[in-house]
């Protein structure tokens, strides 16, 4: 992992990142390797797929493979970045949205995570749960994750700006931004577990709870 | 027929038909119920505990919003089993599904059939024109280039509506309601309910519909766009048409009034007595009227299949032959109001010669040729009373109240619409027991 790298770039999309010749094909690898290995997830299921199969999928040796990704832990952690650079990429392209009141601009943010990890419940259903212990490269105090975290954080932390400059909301700083954090861990666990036709329990119980703490807030935090 | 005439329940209900408020989808109760409530002697009632009951069951229910409100309504429909003050707190209960901003409506939408609205529209209107039963309604224009209407349910409701009744049940509010209020009444109102926000069943309710009424020329029913609907999602063509209060804003002629008037009469008596079924949401928003007589009907979420003694026994009600005939009013008596009704009770008798009194001023059986007045206020008020008395004798069978809720609703939008129409000489054209049998068709 480059690190040093990716944190002079702030939020800018990581595709647009590319160094030089050499970078830029590393990337397109190891992109190559998640969308195979992903496939093989969906498929085999997380624990079924074998690094010889990812290797031959990507069509790479398996040797090679290690030089990109030491562990499946590794290709879900690489999954997560490509996955916030999309959400941000993607919002910064929605024109209505920017307009749209704060409750439907963070349902359609949760919306589109949920959408961007629905084709591989399976691998992510499995991930997440690794990723709650203290020890794991997922887990939300590793070294590792900090940096794709911090910058959903940051772009969470501006849109809750943006709705408190509008008078939508109280300030409520960067404990905001925790807070939509942590309520989307929860969202994705009633997912994995919602089996309702479509996971429409779901998207109630998004919609429910985001006009609910929204509406708390405009009254003026907790004292309503 | 009752002493003290109250009008002022009745025209307020009337007031509430014409704004179409609160009476979104096919909350029927909300509508029908208040004109059968005699206000004058609800208020007498007022220091009662069953009235006490009655506010803190309603009280209740707000507090729970969302879909329960419909358990509410359901539950006012039982009128054989509730009492009158129950239904009269029940009925003031108004559903509102919230509203869902264009982001959920995607979502909702793409979760019924895996794509979103622009994908398999060639266009699509984010904001909804219109309110549906626990959703909203879009318009759009397929990918063929036709223009459509679509439905979309908000998220779950089925699944809000189970666990609504879980703890309607749990909650001991059915004890509460009556006293005496069935568990079988209530899985009854669950059914119904569920069945109402089925888009699928709606879905077939339309096509047999469209078949049904095809004789009829002057009517239109949507054509369902199977592809592009689920249970959830209810894509329809688009018919073409005015709402009653738009319409009336055109001015029309009285003529237009009337034939417009005809056409839906004839389209009410077709169905009760050709098709044995009854589109009976007759909220004025669901009659699209046109300047040609021709008239849109949407909205096919209530919709009530009759056994076929209740138009049978209907017929018999406008045939005045019971007066004569010992043995055929007490199968009126029977089918009409229950088995738990005596034919001999004297309150039974009162009744029924309000209703004979009722018919022969309105539908006189010797002048078939003469228009009803459907803009004379008289008329209307009779027609509140008599299902005053109805109602709060809790004389009418769930299947006449649904009848008869419809047929009111009919009255109010013909009487809005200030037409004059030969509803004896259109009855009887299907009525079997007027005895005189035509072949459907022409406008």
């Amino acid at each position: 992992m480059k690190k040093s790298h990716r944190g002079r770039n702030k939020s800018a999309g990581r595709t647009k990142r590319s160094g030089g010749k050499r970078e830029l094909n590393k990337e397109r690898t190891k992109e190559r390797i998640l969308e195979g290995a992903l496939q093989l997830f969906r498929e085999k299921g997380l624990e079924h797929t074998t690094t010889k199969e990812i290797s031959k999928k990507a069509g790479i040796a398996e040797g090679t493979l290690f030089n990109y990704f030491k562990t499946k832990e590794d290709l879900a952690l690489y999954f997560f970045q490509k996955e916030t650079d999309d959400l941000i990429q993607w919002f910064r392209g929605e024109a209505r949205l920017q307009k749209a009141p704060l409750a439907e601009k963070l349902f359609a943010i949760i919306h589109r995570q949920l959408e961007y990890i629905e084709p591989y419940e399976d691998f992510i259903g499995a991930v997440f749960y690794r990723s709650l212990q203290p020890s794991s490269m997922l887990s939300p105090l590793s070294f590792e994750s900090q940096e794709f975290r911090l910058r959903y954080l940051r772009f969470i932390r501006e849109i809750l700006a943006d709705a408190e400059k509008k008078g939508e909301i109280p300030p409520v700083g960067a404990l905001g931004a925790y807070a939509v954090g942590l309520f989307y861990m929860g969202i994705v666990t009633h997912w994995l577990h919602d089996t309702s036709r479509g996971k429409q329990k779901t998207l109630a119980l998004l919609d429910r709870a985001l006009s609910l703490g929204t509406n708390v807030l405009k009254k003026g935090g907790w004292e309503w | 027929m009752v002493k003290d005439p109250t009008r002022s329940s009745f025209r307020r209900a009337a007031r509430l038909a014409q704004l179409g408020a609160g009476l979104a989808g096919s909350y029927l109760a909300h509508q029908l119920q208040r004109p059968f409530i005699d206000e004058a002697r609800a208020k007498d009632r007022r220091q009662t505990l069953h009235l006490k009951n009655a506010k803190r069951v309603r009280r209740e229910l707000q507090e729970l919003r969302g879909p329960i409100m419909k358990v509410g309504q359901a539950l006012s429909m039982q009128t054989h089993f509730l009492a009158p003050e129950m239904i009269e707190e029940l009925s003031a209960l108004q559903m509102h599904a919230p509203a869902m901003h264009p982001s959920l409506m995607r979502a909702q939408f793409k979760s019924a059939l895996g794509k979103y609205p622009e994908e398999v529209f060639r266009s699509f209107e984010p904001e909804p024109f219109a309110a549906a039963s626990l959703g909203q309604v879009h318009w759009a224009v397929t990918k063929g280039g036709e223009s459509v209407a679509v439905k979309i349910q908000y998220p779950a409701m089925r699944e809000a509506i189970e666990s609504d009744f879980r703890a309607l049940r749990a909650a001991g509010f059915v004890a509460l309601l009556s006293g005496h209020l069935r568990q079988s009444v209530v899985n009854e109102a669950e059914r119904g309910i569920l069945e109402e926000i089925d888009y699928l069943r709606e879905a077939k309710n339309i096509e047999f519909f469209g078949k049904a009424l095809a004789p009829l020329k002057f009517v239109r029913v949507p054509k369902v766009y199977p592809e592009l609907s689920s249970d959830r999602v209810l894509t329809m063509s688009r018919v073409r048409g005015s709402r009653l209060l738009d319409f009336l804003k055109t001015d029309p002629s009285q003529e237009l009034r009337d034939k417009l008037g005809t056409a839906l009469t004839r389209l009410f008596f077709y169905q009760l007595f050709c098709v044995q079924a009854l589109h009976s949401d007759p909220h004025p928003g669901n009659y699209l009227l046109n300047a040609d007589g021709t008239i849109g009907l949407v909205d096919f979420g209530c919709v009530k299949y009759l056994k076929p003694e209740v138009p049978r026994c209907y017929a018999q009600f406008w045939s005045r032959e019971w007066a004569h005939d010992p043995k055929l009013y007490a199968e009126i008596i029977r089918v009409v109001f229950g088995p738990r009704v005596s034919p001999q009770e004297p309150r039974v008798r009162r009744c029924m010669n309000g209703i004979r009194q009722f018919y022969d001023e309105f539908h006189p059986l010797d002048r078939t040729s003469e228009a009803l007045e459907l803009a004379d206020s008289r008329f209307m008020d009779e027609l509140a009373k008599l299902a005053s008395i109805l109602v709060k004798n809790k004389f009418l069978s769930p299947e006449f109240l649904f009848l008869s809720r419809t047929e009111s609703g009919m009255c109010n939008l013909l009487h809005t619409l200030k037409a004059r129409v030969r509803t004896t000489q259109i009855a009887r054209e299907w009525m079997p027991a007027l005895r005189r049998p035509k072949t459907p068709g022409h406008s």
